[in-house]
């Protein structure tokens, strides 16, 4: 039994305790220390979440701020654009970030299947490269190479292959809404695929080699290994990756806005793109609006976390946050 | 107490840190506020430094001694970013605060801020939000259409009309279209908009045995792209692995939107504009723009005009035009005139490709639609108001940097060339462009006192090009007789004078400054759907108006209670 002045300690003896004020002291060194970590946090993390209240307000350059309700909610909740792109958001994200978490198992597993230290190092490097390019050079290449013109380099191979006849119209891969996404994900796959095996590489590397002798004691095959031994050790990595980048689907921007076309925007158009050409694509934006979007976003970002500590707690034991 | 030690230590070493943040913060605050005055977004501030720092009002006379200019990439020689820029800044600036200094009868700073050229409406509204403002600005006409009514800009019609230019103004009308209803005048255009021509291979031409001149309607036109897109205009040969036309974008991205694609929108104008009888009507639901919209799809789909128009950017589309490989490139091209007709010549002697361009009148159905080439509204300069009821400090403004920037002498030397020595010089010299290419070596050869542009930093075989006022276009010529404009400059610049008309003025209302995306978004998609995917006009259109079609009456009413 304890209350307010009492604490119990491991023994279950209860002891009187010292006043807040006496414990502040005895721990001066500790909070001397905090106190500057304290402040930074307030200033830099919290005092900006008072922009918070332009989502209720009229925010335009040339005017002061005007309180207006629920106005930028009305509008955003009434435009299909914006539905559209909120849709875009949640799809285009949550297959990437599985297509991508697979593909990055499968590398993994074959990387570390090889048996030649060499190319294994070589392959690993290669593939990890593409991360270490910016969005606007990937895309810039990809445009290149998916070109409709002549001189583009996917659409010459299918008129040399024949697949392309001499009268057939070169394809528009990037400006037709049934292959963006794909395209999207290729791309996606291709860029971030290498980095996303480090964490499975790592992983492998911990597996005790006495289940591999086991198994091989017990007569299993390369591919019985892989499946008895590699993927079940793996799986509890898989789902913290999934599970960690779940909570970020709502941040999709860069990749999306360097390949998009008004041509597709049925189903590219993200929640980020939409505030960007909102807010920048006009002569004088209200940024009380685009405050309301990102409010939107956030406040669903924040759910996603909710969501995914739930699973972190009941598949790993501890959340994430 | 070795642990109280190093705990004391560690946290005074962080708020040594962050107070060291913060100082820096304070110190550029502080800068900021002695070089530039604040001003009051709604008119009612107090601009304490203005008389504090940068002046004395007291006696009569404001003396302006810092000023801080905002401008986007127009003006190069303040940009900084490369080596090169930042050697053509560094000479600029001291060159300029010298002759403005002399000019005012006083030292000045001048402290110049390069905003993002792309993003250049989006940086000035964040600026202005957050009440950061500059002494003076660049903006677009667009730009000063929506911010005209805000009380932020500075009425200059008294200090135009009183500015010392005006005996030598040769196109007053300009800046008098440039004032409002009332006869406000919020930005000062130092020279006209310009405008685009649609260029053509003169080699291509001769190739097909194609004579310019015979290029008078849109089916000449037409069929001129048909046979450079289907026969072999480059020689290399190989029939049909040409385009005949590239532009960057099916559509501009600002007013005046068809100036890339004129002979394909023609007499459309896919935005909200004015009527003869002075109503403000949607361009882009009229027959017109379906028409047009009809006119680019035939084009996309026969493959006449280069597919990447779609998605290029005007870099793009200039290097894939002028590159050395001509084989997927395009015949015709429509690019802005004067400067750019000696540029685009420049870069296709460059690459090795003949250089002699055909500039092309504007066809018939242009002519009997809008009246020629459209010349932009022209940008213009604007002044904040600090919001104090004193206009001294505005005046002595608009005497000092935007007075002296047409005073025909010094100060419109540099902004019109750059900096003296670096860009240009009267200094008697001798020097050789391409000194190492037989074919192409250019010498040069300049007497004492004689005006010359000097070879440009960032590429020696070039000669520099100008700094911000394009010598051609000023409202007010240089009368020091210092000109340097080539014979193609020449030419392309009468050739548009000789063949444009205003284009239409852009709509000013507080929804359309605050949601024109939505509709140039819905707009966007209409053309994709029908040019790039070949879609149904009416069905698209039907889109348009379902889903934008209720803004757009909003803000055509908006404008037509206004008129």
């Amino acid at each position: 039994m304890s209350n307010k002045n009492t604490t119990t300690t491991a023994s279950g003896i209860q002891i009187r305790r010292k006043p807040l004020g006496l414990r502040i002291w005895n721990n001066r060194g500790h909070y001397i220390m905090f106190l500057p970590v304290f402040i930074f946090v307030l200033i830099l993390n919290y005092w900006p979440m008072l922009g918070i209240r332009y989502a209720f307000m009229e925010y335009k350059a040339g005017g002061s701020p005007s309180w207006t309700g629920l106005t930028h909610f009305e509008r955003m909740f009434s435009t299909s654009a914006f539905w559209s792109a909120f849709g875009n958001t949640l799809v285009l994200s949550i297959v990437k970030l599985f297509l991508t978490t697979f593909a990055s198992v499968i590398v993994s597993v074959f990387l570390n299947e090889m048996g030649n230290l060499f190319v294994k190092k070589t392959l690993q490097t290669i593939i990890y490269l593409p991360h270490f390019m910016s969005w606007a050079v990937v895309a810039s290449i990809f445009t290149l190479i998916l070109s409709p013109s002549s001189t583009g380099m996917i659409n010459g191979m299918l008129r040399d292959l024949g697949i392309l006849g001499p009268n057939d119209s070169s394809i528009y891969f990037l400006a037709d809404s049934k292959m963006w996404r794909p395209i999207f994900y290729l791309i996606n796959i291709w860029k971030d695929t290498g980095w996303g095996t480090i964490i499975f590489l790592a992983t492998l590397s911990g597996i005790s080699p006495e289940l591999y002798e086991a198994a091989d004691i017990d007569g299993a095959t390369r591919l019985q290994k892989i499946r008895f031994v590699t993927l079940p050790a793996l799986a509890n990595t898989i789902i913290t990756v999934l599970i960690l980048n779940l909570a970020k689907v709502m941040n999709l921007f860069e990749s999306v806005f360097v390949l998009y076309n008004s041509a597709v925007y049925d189903v590219s158009d993200v929640i980020g793109t939409y505030i960007y050409r909102q807010t920048f694509m006009v002569a004088r934006p209200d940024y009380g609006y685009s405050t309301a979007v990102g409010l939107f976003r956030s406040i669903v970002g924040c759910i996603l976390v909710l969501i995914c500590n739930k699973a972190s707690n009941k598949v790993r034991g501890r959340g994430i946050v | 107490m070795k642990k109280k030690a190093l705990s004391l230590l560690l946290a005074s070493t962080m708020v040594v840190s962050l107070a060291a943040c913060g100082g820096n913060n304070d110190a550029s605050n502080d800068s900021a506020s002695t070089s530039s005055g604040t001003t009051s977004s709604d008119n009612s501030g107090s601009s304490s430094s203005d008389s504090s720092s940068s002046g004395d009002s007291a006696s009569g006379e404001y003396v302006l001694t810092d000023v801080k200019i905002m401008v986007n990439g127009t003006v190069n020689s303040v940009k900084q970013e490369t080596e090169a820029q930042q050697t053509n800044r560094d000479a600029f600036i001291p060159q300029l605060e010298a002759a403005v200094g002399e000019a005012i009868g006083h030292e000045i700073n001048i402290e110049f801020e390069v905003a993002s050229h792309s993003d250049y409406a989006g940086y000035v509204g964040r600026m202005f939000v957050s009440e950061q403002y500059p002494d003076v600005m660049i903006m677009s006409a667009d730009m000063l259409k929506q911010y005209e009514s805000t009380g932020l800009l500075w009425d200059m019609a008294d200090a135009y009309a009183n500015a010392e230019f005006q005996s030598r103004l040769q196109l007053p009308g300009i800046n008098e279209n440039l004032k409002d209803s009332q006869g406000h005048l919020y930005g000062f255009a130092p020279t006209y908009g310009n405008g685009c021509v649609t260029y053509v291979k003169q080699a291509w031409l001769d190739n097909l045995g194609i004579n310019g001149d015979d290029i008078k309607t849109y089916d000449d036109f037409y069929n001129m792209l048909v046979r450079f897109s289907t026969e072999d205009p480059d020689g290399n040969g190989i029939d049909g692995d040409t385009y005949g036309f590239i532009s960057a974008g099916l559509i501009g991205s600002e007013a005046p939107w068809i100036n890339y694609v004129a002979e394909f929108w023609q007499g459309a104008y896919p935005s909200i504009l004015q009527g003869e009888d002075g109503v403000w009507y949607d361009g882009f639901q009229t027959d017109e723009a379906k028409e047009a919209l009809l006119r680019l799809q035939k084009a996309y789909k026969e493959g006449v005009i280069d597919p990447d128009s779609f998605t290029a950017g005007t870099k793009d589309a200039r290097e894939k035009w002028f590159g050395a490989e001509q084989s997927g490139s395009a015949g015709v091209f429509t690019y802005w005139a004067g400067t750019w007709y000696q540029n685009l010549a420049n870069n296709l002697e460059k690459n090795g490709v003949d250089n002699e361009v055909y500039e092309l009148a504007p066809i018939a159905e242009i002519t009997n639609t809008f009246g020629g080439y459209l010349n932009r509204e022209a940008p213009v300069w604007v002044i904040l108001d600090d919001g104090d009821g004193d206009d001294s400090r505005e005046q002595a403004i608009f005497t000092a940097i935007l007075d002296t920037m047409l005073d025909g002498d010094k100060v419109q030397t540099l902004w019109t060339y750059g900096p003296e020595g670096i860009a240009w010089s009267t200094e008697a010299e001798e020097f050789s462009l391409y000194p190492d290419d037989p074919d192409k070596r250019k010498d040069y050869s300049y007497q004492d006192g004689e005006f010359h542009m000097r070879p440009g930093l960032e590429d020696p075989n070039i000669l520099a090009v100008k700094n911000h006022l394009d010598p051609a276009l000023t409202i007010s010529p240089l009368t020091n007789g210092y000109v340097s404009s080539t014979d193609l400059q020449d030419i392309s610049n009468k050739f548009f004078t000789d063949h444009c008309v205003d284009a239409p003025s852009s709509p000013s209302s507080d929804t359309y400054s605050e949601r024109s995306a939505e509709i140039i978004d819905a707009r966007d998609v209409v053309i994709a759907e029908v040019v790039v995917n070949g879609g149904d006009v009416d069905a698209a259109m039907q889109k348009y108006v379902s889903d934008v079609g209720s803004l757009v009456d909003q803000i055509l009413e908006e404008l037509n209670s206004a008129e």
